[in-house]
């Protein structure tokens, strides 16, 4: 059984903020539980106070705000980002990535916020989000901060988050004209063995902007900025682009891969040279659909 | 708050109250305080699917589903399937199709099918594949599973199309061309 722990569940920001306070130091949030739950069974962690963060309200909504940015709650589930108009008419490839996360139970329950806070290094949303330029919202008894995906995971389960701050929401800002975002994993457990993802424009028939993460094959989600020049100036299309796209894998190389379960270093660096291409086709179907 | 609470909550449209910890899992709270026993337990880590119920017509992981969480919802596990004896369309299915062997995953299977059809009735093979992709079977029946799917599928599209569920399926039902291969 998980060890004994109390059970609050405030309404408000300020209710939690009060309710972490009262946990003098035991406390913890929790969401889908997804991810707490599990490392509480196995005694990698204990907290005397659970706080439930599900009913406050501004972890909660989907919308595009002013500037044409996606703002999607931390306690929407994986399941309601997949099912969302907004989310599959604004990032297509953030629907499309929630709908393959773990497995369908882990959608139902699991959320954004708690995937993104735990910073597993496997992590599905944290490596699409980051090619995509995304930020958290913090929000502390203190205030509210914004960080780029980027500067908030720090490492292995390791956020820049202040232990009293809540992840309240996400932020994607709106891409341009003829701008495509793709992710591609390849799985074979509940997490990715390896994953890329893509951002790139295109500029009169060329690839311009490019931006290539990797995850799941380093501590963090990671950019690739040598495979992301390699890309930029490259026909769209054809020859021209398979050997560009040939050179760009050649970038990961030189990233520090973690072996795991998956396999070796240099298998996992084969998958994410694959995973390039299907990631960067991805892309560039949707750059020439918003074109 | 206490570790302890109370909780109220519908359990195959059965109210159900007790006074649980807040440690509890769903999992806990059905198999050991109503003792509904139909709900496996085994992974623990929501990966194999066995202790799949659902929660609000969702598919959760019951091992790892604070019973809490349940407050005020319907949960509906694998003994709500025939409530009068009268087996699901799902249930039907998996034996017309010999979709399980040793049993232990299949009140999950069962549970997951339950609600990918209610929300998907006609689900392509893909679908199904995708759907159940989280539940394992270690006798690794999977063909028979979808193929049982897709025929329950196909049921809850034209109830002729299958034969009809029978309260009594015993050993003298006609085994089916896919059961036999």
């Amino acid at each position: 059984m998980i060890p004994r722990f109390s059970l609050l569940r405030p309404r408000s920001l300020d209710e939690g903020f009060a309710a972490f306070v009262a946990a003098a130091g035991e406390g913890a949030w929790i969401a889908g539980g997804t991810e707490l739950l599990q490392v509480m069974k196995m005694g990698l962690a204990q907290f005397a106070t659970l706080i439930d963060v599900k009913a406050i309200p501004e972890l909660h909504g989907i919308a595009i705000d002013d500037e044409g940015g996606l703002v999607i709650g931390a306690g929407t589930t994986h399941r309601l980002v997949e099912r969302s108009a907004i989310v599959r008419a604004a990032l297509p490839g953030l629907a499309t990535l929630a709908a393959r996360i773990a497995n369908v139970r882990v959608r139902n329950t699991g959320t954004l916020g708690g995937n993104l806070a735990f910073a597993e290094p496997h992590s599905d949303p944290a490596t699409f989000l980051l090619a995509c330029g995304a930020a958290v919202r913090l929000v502390g008894p203190g205030g509210a901060r914004d960080l780029p995906i980027g500067d908030f995971v720090l490492g292995p389960l390791f956020t820049a988050r202040e232990a009293d701050e809540l992840l309240v929401s996400v932020r994607i800002p709106a891409a341009g004209p003829a701008v495509g975002r793709a992710y591609a994993k390849l799985a074979f457990f509940e997490r990715p063995a390896a994953s890329v993802a893509v951002r790139l424009a295109i500029r009169d028939g060329h690839v311009a902007e490019a931006t290539v993460v990797a995850g799941s094959l380093s501590e963090v989600p990671t950019v690739v900025e040598e495979a992301g020049r390699a890309l930029d100036g490259s026909e769209a299309t054809g020859a021209g682009l398979t050997s560009r796209l040939g050179a760009a894998a050649e970038a990961f190389g030189a990233l520090d891969v973690v072996p795991d379960l998956n396999g070796s270093a240099d298998y996992k660096r084969h998958l994410a040279g694959v995973l390039l291409h299907r990631a960067a086709q991805q892309a560039l179907v949707e750059a020439h659909a918003r074109a | 708050m206490p570790e302890t609470m109370d909780l109220s909550l519908t359990v195959n449209s059965r109210e159900r109250a007790l006074r649980i910890e807040a440690r509890e899992t769903l999992g806990d709270v059905l198999r050991d305080r109503l003792g509904l026993t139909g709900t496996k337990i085994s992974c623990d880590a929501q990966v194999c699917g066995a202790c799949t119920v659902l929660v609000d017509d969702l598919a959760v992981s019951a091992c790892t589903f604070l019973a809490a969480d349940a407050e005020s919802r319907s949960v509906r596990t694998v003994e709500g399937l025939a409530p009068n004896g009268v087996l699901s369309p799902v249930q039907q299915a998996f034996i017309d199709h010999a979709g399980f062997q040793c049993g232990f995953c299949t009140p999950g299977m069962l549970m997951a099918t339950t609600a990918l059809l209610e929300e998907n009735p006609a689900p392509s093979r893909d679908e199904v594949i995708h759907a159940l992709e989280g539940n394992l079977c270690r006798c690794t029946g999977y063909a028979q599973i979808i193929d049982a799917v897709l025929a329950a599928a196909r049921g809850a599209i034209s109830p002729d199309a299958v034969p009809d569920a029978v309260p009594d399926a015993g050993l003298d039902t006609a085994p089916t061309a896919e059961a036999t291969r």
